[in-house]
């Protein structure tokens, strides 16, 4: 068994502190999600003209402050803005009708106007399309690092790689957990980076290590 | 004639860079228009088609005869006439109650994933509302959208009824799976019409053994040539077909007939030929054809209906109360500054460059523009669907390349080079790369096969920009550093 130096000892619990933290928030508190996957209020309004996304987040930040808003163009003649934000009360969208009548010189109702929930997607239903395809290549992978590797033995270094990768996902998880980081569109990409970076740190690892062995057994050798 | 190639490679990469990032302008009418292909956006970069599934709360009016039988064909009576027949009006909701349940929402809603993953949708974004059972989807928005649309809310269900006393007979229980056949028709002998669609339904075990009951039961007395055919094409609206079939048909006579239903849409009404012991039925959609539009199209509806009955019916009526196109909410001013970001970086690592390894890292950053530039080109020509995953492909296909580059100059620095040291060093850091990318490879080809467009236009960017660099450098990069080397 190799032994473990004092500073790898403290990387180690670290990072194990990270991930029982990153749990019992997730466990606790759940996962920060961004306003695409969050439960919404939504008000759709036709100007019937252009529109600058700018122009209306900047009505958005008066009339719905101190929240983020996601602002849409509908249709393809682009003449209707769906503004979405966590919460809009009736107030605040009769300000917010106000002010755009007031810009565009639109003649729209607030009355007429409803406001409509947008339900949350659950964080499974998000994940679950990329569990198939990272299982597969993880899958392949560790095929191919058996073969590549095996004299560095195959039980070895299938069970690092595995355990590392999970590590360093859960790693990821917890840090987003810890950070309040929101679960939305770059979350894929980190979890990508992590995952093709844990690839390439284990395959320079055992590369290292098959090129010291075949040393060692080339020195024996002569 | 060194400083000639090495120049006539420079402008070659200046060229290629332009056309990338610039465009090639030609006027058309009046106006110009760039000639270069441009790029395919996904769902979260393009925008999508919001669609929300309402639970249908309308009431249904039934007409019952004073014995509490449901009547048909009452449509043209007036209020007095069916009170003089005797006939009562009843209403009656398009979903009971009972049906109203968190349980059902959840079985609607995971039905119609399903089926939207059985049409070949490629990205979605499902919501359910458990309160009221709403079903709020974002679908990509091309050619295929509305067929989609049409198919996800249709409630799928299917019933065989006894056409005199209404008896269900099967219904959606008894179907374990159902698809698209093909076969080849035909009419006399040797010369055949063409191909002909079938919809396969096959039924379960209990199915099977209720269809080799009806079949034998629901028999014809008197057997023509006159086939399922014949009276397939009547349901799938192939009116042409259906004069002729009428036409050529002998009179027959039977005993008792079956009727189909698909969402209470008559489908077919028929009696068997013979016993039917498989425990599959194949339906003729249409007539076989050789037109590759009309198979095309007939093609079309049996899958639908197929991915309609193959996921089991959706517990919950629903209707159609929300179904726009609407634009992401990431800007194409967003986007740019994301290419700005990229482009500042990628300039700062090249002046790092160009400062470690002087002329050699001034050509070989020049190399690394023209790799950049054929890259956005090939993803352009390749029909690669850009995704925000497939934006940071690019990022990495960036870094990767500078790091390959970075190690073949590192390798040059200390070195006393001439053109065979270039070509040795190139082959040795070929080799020491690649075999570390070697998982990353495997990766990636797996995400190309995945009908998930996040993940697919990760591993497509990924995947030409791999080939790119294994190819580029080993053509330009290497080349040009070996002009410079040799003496």
């Amino acid at each position: 068994m190799k032994n473990i130096t004092k500073k790898q000892k403290i990387v180690f619990a670290i990072i194990a502190l990270i991930i029982i933290v990153g749990a019992v928030i997730t466990l606790t508190i759940g996962l920060n999600f961004d306003l695409r996957y969050e439960e919404t209020k939504r008000v759709e309004l036709y100007l019937g003209k252009d529109f600058e996304v700018s122009d209306i987040k900047e009505i958005t930040n008066e009339t719905i402050p101190d929240q983020s808003v996601i602002i849409q163009k509908v249709e393809v003649f682009e003449d209707s803005v769906r503004i979405i934000a966590k919460e809009i009360t009736e107030e605040q969208k009769q300000n917010l009708v106000n002010k755009i009548n007031e810009k565009y010189e639109t003649e729209i109702e607030a009355d007429s106007t409803e406001i409509v929930t947008i339900p949350h997607t659950r964080g499974r239903d998000i994940v679950k399309p990329y569990i198939i395809p990272f299982t597969i290549a993880t899958i392949i992978t560790l095929v191919y690092m058996a073969v590549r590797y095996k004299k560095l033995g195959i039980a070895k270094t299938v069970l690092k790689t595995v355990i590392v990768s999970i590590i360093a996902q859960a790693l990821l998880l917890s840090v987003i957990a810890i950070t309040r980081i929101p679960i939305g569109r770059l979350t894929i990409p980190m979890v990508i980076a992590v995952y093709l970076l844990t690839l390439i740190g284990m395959t320079t690892k055992f590369e290292k290590e098959l090129g010291i062995k075949k040393e060692k057994e080339n020195k024996n050798k002569k | 004639m060194k400083k000639v190639k090495i120049l006539t490679i420079i402008l070659a990469i200046v060229l290629v860079t332009m056309i990338a990032f610039g465009g090639v302008y030609i006027q058309v009418q009046n106006r110009m228009s760039d000639k270069v292909k441009d790029y395919s956006y996904a769902m979260d970069l393009k925008g999508s088609r919001n669609i929300r599934l309402k639970v249908d709360d309308s009431t249904n009016t039934i007409i019952k005869d004073s014995e509490g039988n449901e009547v048909e064909e009452t449509e043209e009576l007036t209020d007095e006439q069916l009170a003089e027949k005797g006939y009562t009006k009843e209403e009656t909701p398009a979903n009971s109650q009972d049906i109203l349940t968190e349980e059902n929402y959840t079985k609607s809603k995971n039905i119609i994933e399903k089926r939207l993953k059985k049409l070949g949708v490629d990205n979605y974004i499902i919501k359910l509302d458990k309160q009221t059972g709403d079903i709020v989807i974002e679908i990509p928005e091309n050619d295929q959208t509305d067929s989609v649309v049409s198919n996800i809310g249709t409630p799928g269900n299917f019933e065989i009824i006894d056409t005199e006393t209404k008896e269900v007979l099967m219904d959606n229980n008894d179907i374990k799976l159902s698809n698209v056949m093909y076969g080849s028709d035909s009419t006399t002998g040797t010369t055949s019409s063409g191909t002909a669609v079938y919809l396969n339904i096959e039924f379960t075990k209990e199915g099977a053994k209720k269809l080799e009951d009806i079949s034998n039961k629901y028999v014809k007395t008197e057997s023509t040539d006159n086939t399922e055919n014949t009276e397939n094409a009547e349901n799938t609206e192939n009116t042409e077909n259906t004069e002729s079939s009428e036409e050529t048909a002998t009179e027959e006579t039977t005993e008792k007939t079956i009727t189909m239903k698909i969402d209470d849409q008559e489908v077919m009404t028929t009696s068997f030929d013979e016993t039917i012991k498989t425990g599959e039925m194949q339906l003729s959609i249409g007539s076989s054809t050789t037109d590759s539009k009309t198979l095309q199209n007939y093609v079309e509806q049996a899958s639908s209906m197929a991915i309609v009955l193959d996921n089991g019916e959706i517990p919950v009526k629903y209707e159609v109360s929300e179904n726009e196109y609407v634009l992401s909410d990431i800007t194409n001013n967003e986007l740019k500054i994301v290419v700005y970001v990229m482009a500042v970086i990628v300039a700062i690592a090249l002046i790092i460059l160009v400062i470690r390894y002087k002329v050699f890292g001034l050509l070989s950053a020049v190399s690394y523009v023209g790799l950049a530039s054929i890259f956005v080109l090939v993803i352009r020509y390749a029909n690669v669907v850009l995704s925000i995953e497939g934006i940071f492909g690019i990022a990495i296909v960036l870094i990767l390349n500078y790091i390959f580059i970075n190690k073949l100059l590192s390798k040059l620095k200390d070195e006393k080079v001439d053109d065979k040291t270039v070509t040795n060093k190139t082959k040795e850091t070929y080799k020491e790369f690649f075999i570390k990318i070697v998982p990353i490879c495997i990766a990636v080809i797996t995400f190309c096969f995945i009908n998930w467009s996040p993940i697919s236009s990760f591993g497509m960017v990924m995947f030409w920009g791999i080939a790119l660099i294994a190819l580029y450098n080993f053509i330009v990069t290497n080349s040009i550093l070996k002009i410079k080397a040799s003496k």
